[in-house]
């Protein structure tokens, strides 16, 4: 026995090295065992690699079409411009739309005897296991054909090389940026806030002007190699243009932009670690002020903010009273709303501002009622979206109304009810800022509002039938982006059926647009806003008579297991 | 007028999880006014079951009465005379304690002023008054159970179904909580819960059953479960324990 206790000691002492291949392992088997007896699940999980499939394999073709071409002058255009998408599309979309898979939990490494530069790479290297860096790998070798036509093979392997640091790149910068946007939004500092609002437009705004200043020059492609060639020498695109530098003689070029990728790569990881502290440390609720002041007043009348004092004191606005405090108390929920904020805001403006500079004669020129209510209906549909898995927000709290039995058509009623409290200003805002400062036609208020409300009605009905039938599971962490394993392609198929369901329903709103003219103008608001209360009634009442009946199954599905 | 149906009344219930049994075919009758214990191992299907008999859980087969509403044909009059406590499962935790109970009260469709004074009374009597506008997802593990606990007894339920009040609660509380169920029962009320602490079961229960392997072992008043030995060696028995020899894990002492 003696022996037995020595040994176990020096097993403590030593211990066996973990390498990042550990965690590779450990996210295989957690993915595996998730699987396990569901077969949904697998269909899901197939379905999405399927899909990523379908798109590396356009994405290889895109960027191989220079070298089937047999035209290297605009090689470099492509794999800077492309590749910078990818990455930039890295960045963003798990913010704004995709969430990270996060099958290894950060936080359950905390009480592991880890070296934290253990733990980084090896949640690196796990993270690097998925779908969507697999379709980039696929898609960025139509770069390696490329640069091997033109350049024979040490072009091709050096691209080879340039697409795997490339990648690691994109990896990297989407844990950095979600771990650290979830830290910021953790905090309840409202200058913070402000921080995370800034970043986000800023980091919207840089791309789309790019973009729009490459369409007003669109006759002169050789401006825009110009341009090319020196996103070729930032980290969006260093990593894509190597193996076109090579081939085209430039081989000092090779060395220099790797070194550039890396050194990003390496800030990226150690601004992940360091927020991957906070992460591991803080459980979702440590940041919460635990020493509020007194409670005054009675219990009911604590329930209810002071704003929504107004609210009947029952069933229904004790609902929403609880859900309003619910968007702002709960992390996730206060991500959605403020990216919803930003996305929102901006991508409108951007969209009627393109083109309009160099004519001169404003936003008239290019601008349409078509254009306005289509960039409208964007941000109805988004905004409704984000209620598409509403009851997995609650995890399994929901469990206090199954036990109650709260009638289905009040609870969605109330729920669809306190979103509209915060977007319903931010539907004023957008379509005033939209009507009077980007169109300069305050005589448009209507047209816009009217055509966000109309779709925000139609789009509330479909998210909240699919909020019934479609609720999956969030994992209970503290990251507001993360999801488990398989959840992100349940919640993208979702979304971009939601999205479609919602934008069909208003074709009646942009098909007036288009036909009626000036009078639409005048009756956009209030046939808009009518069409979209009674689509989102309507969905509450069918809705609600499928939750009446699958209570119980709903709370199944949003329990996360653990 | 529900005098003469028990307060709650399993038959048959069946729950399989995948290729797991959890509760296989679960009979019980808790008569009216009586303070019910259900024991049984982990794992043994007490959570499944007391969640199927509440409506949270939809069972493969059987059903269950509250006071002769069933809970899955009659929901709405059988939940209202449910008071529940469920274990395993978050409250809406981003409130705070009294912010909670008002949003439970009104819920259920009370009186605003019923609901206030409610509240601060059972804040009040279970020393959670202190922690003023703290949010639930920040108080201790006891904490959260006293105030799911206060959930369940707002509006003044006909029958009880508490998955391990006792878990995690200290000892002071642990007394309060005796001496409230005690009353509740002593004043009509039906109370059934699940535990691990044999003496809080030997001290309270009328009637006591024995779960195991998702089957009844043992059930009757707690006499007759009894017999002549004490609780704790009866549910030895009737599940099988194993016992150290000594030998295993070795490693853990220097
Ligand atoms: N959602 C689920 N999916 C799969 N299996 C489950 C699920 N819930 C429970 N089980 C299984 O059912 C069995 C009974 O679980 P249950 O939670 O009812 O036990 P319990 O008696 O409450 O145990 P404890 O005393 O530990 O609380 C266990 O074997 C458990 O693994
Ligand atoms: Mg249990």
């Amino acid at each position: 026995m003696a022996v037995a206790v020595t040994e176990a000691v020096a097993d403590v002492g030593a211990g066996r090295r973990v390498s990042a291949r550990h965690f590779v392992r450990l996210k295989l088997r957690v993915m595996g065992n998730n699987f396990r007896g569901q077969g949904w699940r697998i269909g899901l999980f197939a379905l999405g690699a399927f899909a990523g499939l379908w798109f590396a394999a356009f994405g290889l073709f895109l960027f191989a079409v220079p070298g089937l071409a047999g035209n290297d002058q605009y090689a470099t255009l492509l794999a800077a411009f492309g590749g910078g998408l990818v990455v930039l599309g890295w960045l963003l979309l798990p913010l704004i739309f995709f969430g990270v898979d996060e099958t290894l939990d950060p936080a359950r490494f905390a009480l592991l005897p880890l070296p934290r530069r253990t733990l980084v790479t090896g949640l690196f290297a796990a993270a690097l296991v998925s779908v969507p860096a697999v379709a980039v790998l696929l898609a960025a070798s139509g770069l390696i054909l490329t640069a091997g036509i033109f350049g024979g093979w040490s072009a091709a392997l050096t691209q080879a090389v340039g697409v795997l640091a490339g990648l690691l790149l994109c990896v990297a910068g989407a844990r950095a940026v979600t771990s650290a946007f979830a830290t910021m939004l953790r905090s309840r500092r409202v200058r913070d806030l402000a921080a995370v609002l800034l970043a986000g437009a800023a980091a919207l705004i840089a791309p789309v002007q790019l973009a729009a200043a490459a369409a007003l020059q669109d006759a002169d492609w050789d401006r825009l190699a110009e341009v090319a060639a020196v996103v070729g020498w930032t980290p969006f695109g260093a990593p894509w243009t190597i193996g076109i530098e090579v081939a085209q003689g430039r081989v000092w070029a090779a060395p220099v932009k790797l070194l550039i990728t890396a050194v990003t790569v390496v800030a990226l990881l150690a601004w992940w670690s360091r927020s991957l502290e906070s992460a591991m440390v803080g459980t979702t609720s440590s940041s919460r002020a635990s020493t509020r002041p007194r409670a005054t007043g009675t219990a009911v009348t604590q329930l209810f903010p002071r704003l929504l004092g107004w609210l009947p004191r029952g069933r229904f606005g004790a609902l929403v009273a609880r859900e309003a405090r619910y968007w702002w108390r709960d992390a996730r929920r206060r991500a959605n709303l403020i990216t919803l904020a930003v996305v929102g805001l901006f991508v409108p403006v951007m969209l009627n501002l393109g083109g309009a500079g160099d004519t001169g004669g404003g936003a008239l020129d290019t601008s349409s009622p078509v254009l306005v209510t289509l960039s409208m209906v964007f941000v109805g549909v988004l905004a409704a979206a984000t209620l598409a898995n509403q009851f997995g927000f609650d995890g399994s709290a929901y469990a206090a109304h199954v036990v109650v039995g709260v009638p289905g058509a009040v609870e969605l009623r109330a729920r669809m009810a306190a979103f509209s409290l915060y977007l319903l200003p931010l539907v004023l805002i957008i379509s005033g800022v939209l009507a009077l400062l980007v169109l300069g036609q305050p005589g448009w208020i209507g047209l816009t509002a009217g055509s966000l409300l109309a779709t925000f009605g139609a789009g509330l009905a479909v998210n909240t039938l699919l909020s019934v039938l479609g609720a999956y599971s969030l994992p209970e962490t503290s990251n507001p982006f993360a999801l488990n394993s398989g959840a992100g392609v349940a919640r993208s198929f979702l979304a971009v059926l939601s999205m479609l369901a919602s934008a069909v329903a208003v074709i009646p709103m942009v098909v007036a647009a288009a036909l009626l003219g000036d009078v639409w103008l005048w009756l956009a608001l209030p046939i808009g806003a009518a069409y979209g209360l009674g689509a989102a009634l309507l969905g509450a009442y069918l809705a609600g008579d499928v939750l009446d009946r699958r209570q119980p199954e709903l709370l199944a599905t949003i329990t996360p297991r653990r | 007028m529900t005098a003469e149906h028990p307060a709650l009344a399993l038959h048959g219930l069946v729950k399989r999880f995948d290729a797991k049994v959890a509760v296989a075919g679960v009979d019980l009758t808790v008569p009216a006014g009586s303070f019910y214990g259900l024991l049984g191992p982990n794992g043994a299907g007490k959570t499944t079951t007391l969640s199927m008999a509440v409506g949270l859980l939809r069972p493969d087969a059987g059903g269950a009465r509250v006071l002769g509403h069933d809970v899955w044909a009659d929901p709405v009059r059988a939940k209202q005379l449910l008071g529940v406590m469920p274990d395993g499962v978050r409250l809406f935790d981003r409130l705070s304690g009294a912010e909670l109970l008002a949003y439970h009260g009104l819920l259920r469709g009370m009186d605003p002023a019923v609901v206030s004074q409610r509240a601060a009374e059972l804040l009040d009597v279970l020393a959670l008054a202190d922690a003023g506008r703290t949010l639930v997802v920040d108080y201790s593990a006891g904490m959260k159970k006293k105030i799911g606990l206060a959930c369940a007894l707002l509006h003044g339920p006909r029958l009880l179904v508490l998955d391990e009040p006792f878990e995690a609660v200290d000892p002071v509380s642990a007394a309060l909580i005796r001496d409230i169920l005690g009353r509740y029962v002593a004043g009509g009320g039906t109370v059934v819960f699940s535990s691990h602490v044999m003496e809080v079961v030997e001290r309270l229960c009328s009637h006591v059953a024995i779960l195991a392997d998702g089957a009844i072992k043992r059930v009757g008043t707690l006499d007759e479960v009894r017999g002549e030995q004490t609780l704790e060696q009866v549910f030895v028995t009737v599940v099988g324990g194993r016992t150290a020899t000594g030998e295993e894990l070795a490693w853990l002492s220097r």
